[in-house]
């Protein structure tokens, strides 16, 4: 134990600032938030114990409970595989010792700065609107266009082409591990005469596995919790038809436009569930696809 | 200067009395936080009128906050939930009860007469502010429903109408020529199927009301049903517009087809009026909503809006004297003008008759004409109403879209609001 701490100590101090925050701030309300998802609370007066109501109700009868996760599902499935790909795809382009790299990586990790923004929200909004961007560029080649955001059957996929682009802070960490990447393999296979696909199957996805489970399981939690663009681009309803009710959008509209807090709290609590559930599965399963070089097979 | 116990000390009262001085001065400097949802119309006069309090009330600082209709209550509830409401809140009817029983707002009956003069307030003025025997909303302004509509379209359309007395086939039949003669380019009216509050007359032609006066939900299932047909078959004839824009909602003003040019018509509260007028470039009209034929009139008129002391107040003195100032003062009621409703006093009225613009005119002219069709006023929702409200866009834009039919989306939609209501009461 001491032997432990005395190695991780470097580590440890590090993460202090985090410590602080997350034993000062963040524990307090969490624990609360655990109490209250068992009763009624409405802010304003007292919270009423309610055992299992919220939780009961949550699965027995609320629609839109579902609905949310239907949605959230729908966003984590898109957007989490595009915006891997995207990543690693700029992230290739990028391996290629450009003298200029320093100034590539930063025009493409800009959209992950400004996508989280309202601004970009907003702009989204107008862009995919009927008298949009999108249409106009696709008038000029002869196609009518529609309110992509207005059209329940296309607005979430106007938010994961949102989310694609916010690629950079995975991008990133795909380049460092590009670059950890010995060239000699390349060597080796180029020697042999093998494809560049195959390259990319044998070598860069193998050695990048440990990487790519990284940002998977980050990144699918981002996605779980993806909040402001469907806010902004939904006026905070869900709407239209509830095919932008987030899962965090609908909680916030519990605990902020019907003062459920109570409610809110169990729909919070059953998110981190799910989150959890879904970062235990991607752990389980990494054993068979996650390679580490200093592990002895 | 060799420093002793005494000088020391000295220095320090010294400090503290200076200190003391502009402390002071601060103290006696009030604030308060006004917060009111608006319109570019509405935030100029009422930013105009803080200005003036501020002049003669040197010693109160006002801060006004504004938002959209959407947001404001988005807003005013985190402000709920994080005890930092503004001191003085414009409130709707749609609203108050929810506040009122969760203890957002407080009650003003102390303070009436007593920092508060509604002396010169009309009879009964005050009634649907009043919950159980408790003022909590004052009336800052009468309003009713009216239909605004382009004069100079249906002037070119040819659409001949009394705007006080016209039925649900002529209004379809007037859509019909407005789309037909521009070519689809303008389109009849909007697709109000989503408006609650233009429902709410359709329903109550029928002689039923949406809730009891202790807030049972008493909305017919066919009245429901029967107002999404009567849309679907404007919607299938294509005289209203598309349900792109019908199914965003809540939109702000400037989004409006009215004001876009692309409808004739839209749904508003008549104290509307000025603020689309000053949007736009055609002269608009006010008509009654339409009728039913062989149906009684559902028209009404109600506070558009009230202002309440919250619970988070810090100042009250400083907030009554503002509040007082709001519905005394001539100078501001001449600024407010009838944007937020027609003043409930004669006095009031009054004062605005000579200054009126000729929208205003036109307004205050139609609010007496429709007088003679004036039914009850509706109850005021009981708590979790905002939410069924929510519900019944909700539900309606599955059928503006055309996933569910008229009868069906109207069977789910008043079991969801017994389920809202009965979930709220708890």
């Amino acid at each position: 134990m001491r032997k432990f701490f005395r190695r991780n100590t470097a580590g440890y101090v590090f993460l202090t600032p985090w410590l602080i925050g997350f034993f000062f701030l963040a524990l307090g309300p969490i624990l609360v938030s655990l109490y209250l998802s068992f009763t009624r609370y409405d802010m304003v007066s007292a919270p009423v114990w309610d055992g299992l109501g919220n939780y009961q109700y949550m699965f027995e009868y609320d629609r839109r409970f579902w609905k949310a996760l239907e949605v959230t599902f729908t966003f984590v499935a898109f957007s989490v595989p595009l915006r891997l790909a995207a990543a690693l795809g700029v992230a290739m382009l990028l391996d290629k010792g450009l003298r200029t790299i320093g100034l590539y990586r930063a025009i493409f990790y800009l959209p992950s700065l400004l996508g989280a923004s309202i601004a970009i929200a907003l702009l989204w909004r107008e862009m995919f609107g009927l008298n949009g961007v999108i249409n106009q560029v696709l008038s000029m080649v002869g196609i009518t266009g529609k309110g992509w955001i207005t059209d329940p059957d296309t607005s979430i996929y106007t938010i994961v082409v949102l989310a694609m682009w916010q690629f950079g802070s995975p991008m990133l960490i795909f380049l460092a591990g590009l670059r950890g990447i010995p060239r000699d393999l390349y060597e080796a296979a180029e020697i042999d005469g093998t494809s560049r696909f195959r390259q990319f199957r044998r070598i860069t996805l193998p050695m990048l596995a440990p990487v790519i489970f990284f940002n998977l399981v980050l990144q699918t939690i981002e996605a779980f919790k993806t909040f402001t663009s469907a806010f902004i681009i939904s006026n905070g309803t869900g709407a239209p038809a509830d095919s932008l009710l987030f899962y965090t959008v609908y909680l916030f509209n519990e605990a902020f436009k019907f003062f459920r807090m109570g409610y809110a709290s169990a729909l919070a609590w059953v998110l981190l569930l799910i989150i959890a559930a879904f970062t235990a599965l991607a752990f389980a399963t990494s054993k068979y696809w996650v390679h580490y070089e200093n592990e002895r097979d | 200067m060799k420093l002793t116990r005494r000088t020391l000390l000295g220095t320090m009262g010294a400090a503290a009395a200076a200190s003391a001085l502009p402390f002071k001065a601060m103290a006696a400097s009030q604030s308060i936080r006004h917060f009111w949802w608006g319109n570019p119309t509405r935030d100029e006069r009422t930013f105009k009128v803080i200005e003036m309090f501020q002049a003669s009330h040197p010693d109160i600082a006002v801060q006004g906050e504004t938002i959209g209709w959407g947001d404001y209550w988005t807003k005013m509830a985190t402000q709920t939930a994080g005890g930092n409401m503004a001191d003085v809140i414009q409130m709707a009817h749609t609203y108050i009860h929810e506040y009122v029983q969760r203890g957002g707002v407080v009650p003003l009956n102390d303070y009436i007469g007593n920092g508060i003069d509604l002396s010169h307030y009309d009879a009964g003025a005050n009634d649907i502010g009043t919950m159980g025997g408790d003022l909590y909303g004052i009336n800052i302004g009468a309003t009713c429903p009216s239909i605004p509509y382009n004069k100079r379209v249906f002037e070119e359309a040819g659409v001949e109408f009394d705007p006080l007395a016209w039925t649900t086939d002529d209004f379809a039949a007037a859509c019909e020529k407005i789309t037909s003669s521009t070519g689809g380019a303008v389109t009849g009216s909007e697709d109000l199927s989503l408006y609650m509050e233009t429902f709410e007359i359709f329903c109550r032609q029928s002689g039923a009301d949406f809730y009891t006066a202790d807030g049972k939900l008493t909305m017919p299932v066919e009245e429901v049903a029967a107002w999404w047909q009567m849309w679907k078959d404007l919607r299938d004839a294509g005289v209203v517009e598309g349900k792109d824009q019908t199914v965003q909602l809540d939109k702000g003003m400037a989004d409006l087809g009215l004001i876009r040019g692309t409808t004739a018509t839209t749904f508003r509260w008549a104290n509307q009026t000025g603020a689309l007028q000053g949007l736009m470039q055609d002269p608009l009209g006010v008509a009654i909503v339409p009728q039913r034929a062989g149906m009684q009139s559902g028209h009404f008129v109600l506070p558009s809006m009230f202002l309440c002391l919250s619970r988070d107040a810090g100042d009250v003195p400083a907030a009554l004297a503002y509040i007082d100032n709001w519905v005394n003062d001539e100078e501001t009621l001449k600024v407010l003008g009838i944007d937020r409703g027609i003043p409930p006093s004669q006095k009031g009225r009054d004062i605005l008759a000579p200054q009126l613009n000729e929208t205003d005119a036109m307004v205050v002219k139609y609010f007496g004409d429709t007088q003679s069709q004036i039914l009850s006023t509706p109850n005021i929702g009981p708590k979790g109403s905002g939410e069924v409200r929510d519900s019944f866009m909700r539900t309606g834009t599955e059928v503006v879209l055309g996933n569910m039919s008229p009868q069906d989306a109207a069977d789910q939609f008043i079991h969801d609001a017994e389920g809202i209501l009965i979930r709220a009461s708890r």
